[in-house]
């Protein structure tokens, strides 16, 4: 009873900030020149008008729901990471290469890479935990720039080092890796990959984790009041270390996932084109990081992301159109989270909850 | 009669804050209203002062009906108010703070006319405060004054003192009560808000008694008993308390040569050595400020001391961290509930699982029903109106979660417990329950460390009593020898014997 009120007030926000997103758009339609039915029929069909429309959409949701619920148990336990980018990058860069060079029968490489993928993400956010730990840097900070060094790690790794010489193409990417490594498909000839289970089994394991857990209470406590929490037992430190792991592991689990089951190499800068870590954190804080909220949030910006598309292929309103709703979406989130800090400048305790 | 309050309800949805209250005030009276918390004085007073509007009931000031939509209005008509927590623009002076809001110059500022007319009222009223000095360098005795005078300023006739004693030292409570007097000559008139009998008893000319929202009596001072006023606050007698003498066994806590540093040059805590044993009470008094919150963080893991050994049970944990400390037989009721002791957008079962978390968990799950069911246990024992544990904590009056933190601690079960400040803005019938079970624990062999601004409270559960006074301990007395005048003297520095 409770917990669906819980998760109910969690949408409700989120509802209201869609429906005048929504409204902004209208408005945007309109200057454009185009007819707001219309357009937004097309938007509905590009996202869901067909199984293959659904399933594309739901392809692309996958990494932003991990990299969602990575934000939201960062920000649920009062840590910030905003390094999704840099940990998906590393990521996705260390279980493309995990495929392509160790050996062994192919549903076996492709659980190692997993693996790796999720180390990878894990440890670079993680650093960023213990320089909070040792050095008392602005997590905040630290994770942002930390963005910057595993981006353009990876780049220069796919561009140099590992760089796939065999095609005639000067991309700057992986080779491809052997497909008896890559993910199934979960329907024949669709986009989307098993990769969406582990994305809906990481939701269920968080929202168990956080609800049922010792360990997920202390970093709740944690995010409520450090000092509380503190008081009562809890070792911060461990908790940062452990949390900033999971919440990195997530994004890095995104990268693979996106790697083994839909561009079976690592492409430079593709994950950051299609704005997958972007997307992830605001769904986080679109759904104030409930792990079921936030990933029925993921689900609904990727709709507007592909739905977008959709409109520009069939109408004259250009794809930028899910932009502005996204836009006033951001909007909001910032509205709330400024009040949200302010309030606590007010009540002195400027080391609050992030969310 | 200057004001008439009359038939006032207020209800909250289904909280019926307050019910058909009649109370009036004359010229040059003081008429004190005490009750538990959450009986209605507040909301009372927040009618009164604009700050809401009542359900029904009519205010009249001077015979003519009055509506007040906002403080504006109260203050208009002569009504003023002293919060409980001082409202003072700490980096401004005194006079630029009586002044505010009716400020003398025209364009500019003129700080000169300031100064002279806070002077002007210091003088024609009494109470001395000097118009330069800046609010930070006040203590909190000044500090209220300059809100009096403030209120003066704005024109009150009427002056609602809210909890006005809480912060002060018994010095300042003295002055307090002395300017009160001279104010009430010169024809201002005083609506004492409070729940310290002694100090209403010392100071009203009528008390008005509030229950659950309703007046259970008016009383003449003269004519009625702080027993008479604490069965019509409680409503019930107090049962007498019964302490029998300690029995200390072997060391719980043991502090040595423990120095913990302070903001400025000055340790906030200065050498101190002291130990707690099984079985007995040791109170600490002192004037707030004076390095008790440093001490209690520094022998609850929560800051690592400059110097110095804690040991609980043999164990030595200096510098380690909480969870050792609780894990080697610490609980600790912390001095400030919101700070430390709860978490106000988590549940009251979520508030109230804090240090047993481990020990209520199975296999790293934790056991929800269990924890509930404890919690559950816990509202009926120490009556916290609570509803239900799903509650969010941040509904809870600061009384209730005071229980609740109390109840939570106690049953850590520890050899070693901090109590501080534990009955802080609690009512009569809590602060009874409280003390019964740190009393009781006592008894059970549990080594308690009293820390508390109120006298009366180290006095009567204290089984020995040390002073603190700028970091150090300046004093010990056993139970029989101290008295609130001996200790008073040591904790504004004054030697034992002179």
């Amino acid at each position: 009873m409770d917990k669906w009120k819980k998760l109910t007030a969690s949408l409700l926000g989120p509802a209201a900030a869609i429906a005048l997103g929504l409204l902004a758009g209208s408005i945007a339609i309109v200057i454009a020149g185009g007819s707001i039915v219309e357009t937004y029929a097309e938007m509905w069909k590009g996202a869901f008008g067909s199984f293959y429309f659904l399933t594309s959409t739901l392809n692309r949701a996958t990494p932003v729901i991990l990299v969602g619920l990575g934000a939201a148990i960062a920000f649920r336990s009062g840590f910030f990471n905003l390094g999704a980018q840099g940990q998906m990058a590393l990521g996705g860069l260390a279980a493309a290469l995990t495929a392509l060079y160790v050996p062994g029968p192919g549903w076996l490489v492709a659980v190692v890479s997993m693996l790796v993928g999720i180390a990878a993400g894990g440890l670079w956010s993680a650093f960023a935990g213990y320089m909070d730990a040792r050095f008392r840097v602005n997590l905040l900070i630290t994770t942002l720039l930390l963005n910057y060094i595993a981006t353009l790690f990876a780049s220069y790794m796919v561009a140099y080092p590992f760089k796939d010489k065999t095609g005639s193409a000067a991309m700057a990417q992986s080779q491809m890796i052997d497909n008896a490594i890559w993910l199934p498909k979960l329907f024949k000839g669709m986009p989307a990959h098993v990769g969406l289970l582990l994305a809906l089994a990481a939701m269920v394991v968080l929202y168990v984790y956080l609800t049922r857990t010792v360990s997920g209470y202390e970093a709740r406590m944690m995010g409520g009041n450090p000092l509380f929490a503190v008081y009562g037992g809890v070792r911060r430190t461990p908790l940062m270390l452990g949390v900033m792991f999971a919440s990195g592991g997530l994004a890095g689990l995104a990268g693979a996932g996106e790697v083994l089951g839909s561009q079976y190499r690592y492409i430079d800068n593709s994950f950051v084109a299609a704005d997958f870590a972007w997307t992830g954190i605001m769904a986080a804080l679109l759904a104030n990081a409930h792990p079921i909220g936030t990933a029925v949030a993921a689900f609904f910006l990727v709709a507007l992301q592909t739905g977008g598309m959709g409109v520009e292929m069939n109408t004259d309103v250009p794809l930028e159109i899910g932009d502005v709703i996204q836009a006033v979406l951001i909007l909001f989130i910032t509205v709330k989270f400024v009040r949200g800090f302010r309030r606590r400048r007010k009540e002195g305790d400027p080391n609050g909850a992030a969310v | 009669m200057l004001l008439k309050m009359e038939g006032i309800s207020k209800n909250y949805g289904d909280v019926r804050a307050n019910r058909q209250i009649d109370y009036d005030l004359k010229p040059g009276e003081v008429h004190a209203i005490v009750g538990e918390n959450g009986a209605g004085k507040t909301t009372l007073m927040r009618i009164l002062y604009g700050m809401e509007q009542p359900s029904s009931g009519t205010i009249r000031i001077g015979g003519r009906e009055v509506r007040f939509a906002d403080p504006k209005d109260a203050i208009a008509h002569g009504i003023g108010m002293v919060h409980q927590h001082f409202m003072l623009f700490q980096n401004f002076t005194v006079a630029e703070n009586i002044v505010i809001g009716k400020e003398p110059g025209k364009l500019r500022f003129d700080r000169k006319a300031a100064v002279a007319q806070v002077e002007a009222l210091s003088e024609k009223y009494g109470i001395r405060v000097d118009p330069r000095a800046r609010i930070v360098d006040c203590p909190l005795g000044v500090q209220q004054r300059v809100e009096i005078l403030k209120v003066l300023y704005q024109g009150a006739e009427i002056i609602i003192l809210d909890e006005p004693t809480g912060v002060l030292t018994p010095l300042e409570v003295g002055e307090l009560l002395e300017a009160i007097r001279t104010l009430t000559k010169q024809g201002k008139s005083f609506i004492l808000i409070s729940h310290k009998l002694n100090e209403v008893m010392s100071a009203a000319d009528r008390i008005t008694v509030l229950r659950d929202g309703e007046v259970t009596g008016v009383l003449e001072t003269s004519r009625t008993s702080i027993e008479e006023l604490s069965r019509l606050m409680v409503g019930r007698p107090l049962a007498a308390m019964d302490k029998q003498p300690a029995s200390p066994k072997e060391k719980v806590l043991e502090v040595k040569e423990l120095s913990v540093l302070g903001s400025g040059s000055k340790p906030a805590v200065d050498s101190v050595s002291l130990h707690v044993r099984a079985g007995e009470i040791v109170g600490i008094a002192g004037i707030s400020g004076n390095g008790q919150s440093e001490l209690l963080q520094a022998i609850s893991g929560l800051t690592k001391p400059a110097r110095g050994t804690v040991a609980l049970l043999g164990t030595d944990v200096t510098g380690k961290s909480a969870r050792e400390f609780r894990n080697a037989g610490l609980a600790h009721i912390p001095e400030d509930r919101y700070v430390w002791g709860a978490n106000k957008s988590a549940t009251v079962a979520e508030t109230g699982t804090m240090g047993h978390q481990r020990k209520l968990g199975k296999l790293g799950f934790l056991q929800g029903r269990t924890v509930k069911a404890r919690v559950s246990e816990w509202i009926k024992q120490y009556a916290i109106k609570a509803g239900s544990p799903d509650n969010e904590t941040q509904n809870l009056s600061g009384g209730n979660l005071q229980k609740l933190i109390v109840a939570r601690e106690i049953a850590q079960q520890t050899a070693f417990l901090i109590a501080a400040e534990p009955t802080r803005g609690v009512d009569i019938g809590a602060m009874e329950t409280i003390h019964e079970q740190l009393l009781r624990k006592r008894d059970a062999g549990g080594a308690i460390l009293l820390v508390s601004s109120e006298l009366s409270e180290i006095l009567k559960l204290s089984d020995r009593i040390l002073v603190m006074y700028e970091g150090k301990i300046v004093g010990e007395l056993q139970e029989g020898e101290a008295t609130e005048e001996k200790l008073s003297l040591l904790m504004v520095g004054g030697k034992r014997n002179g």
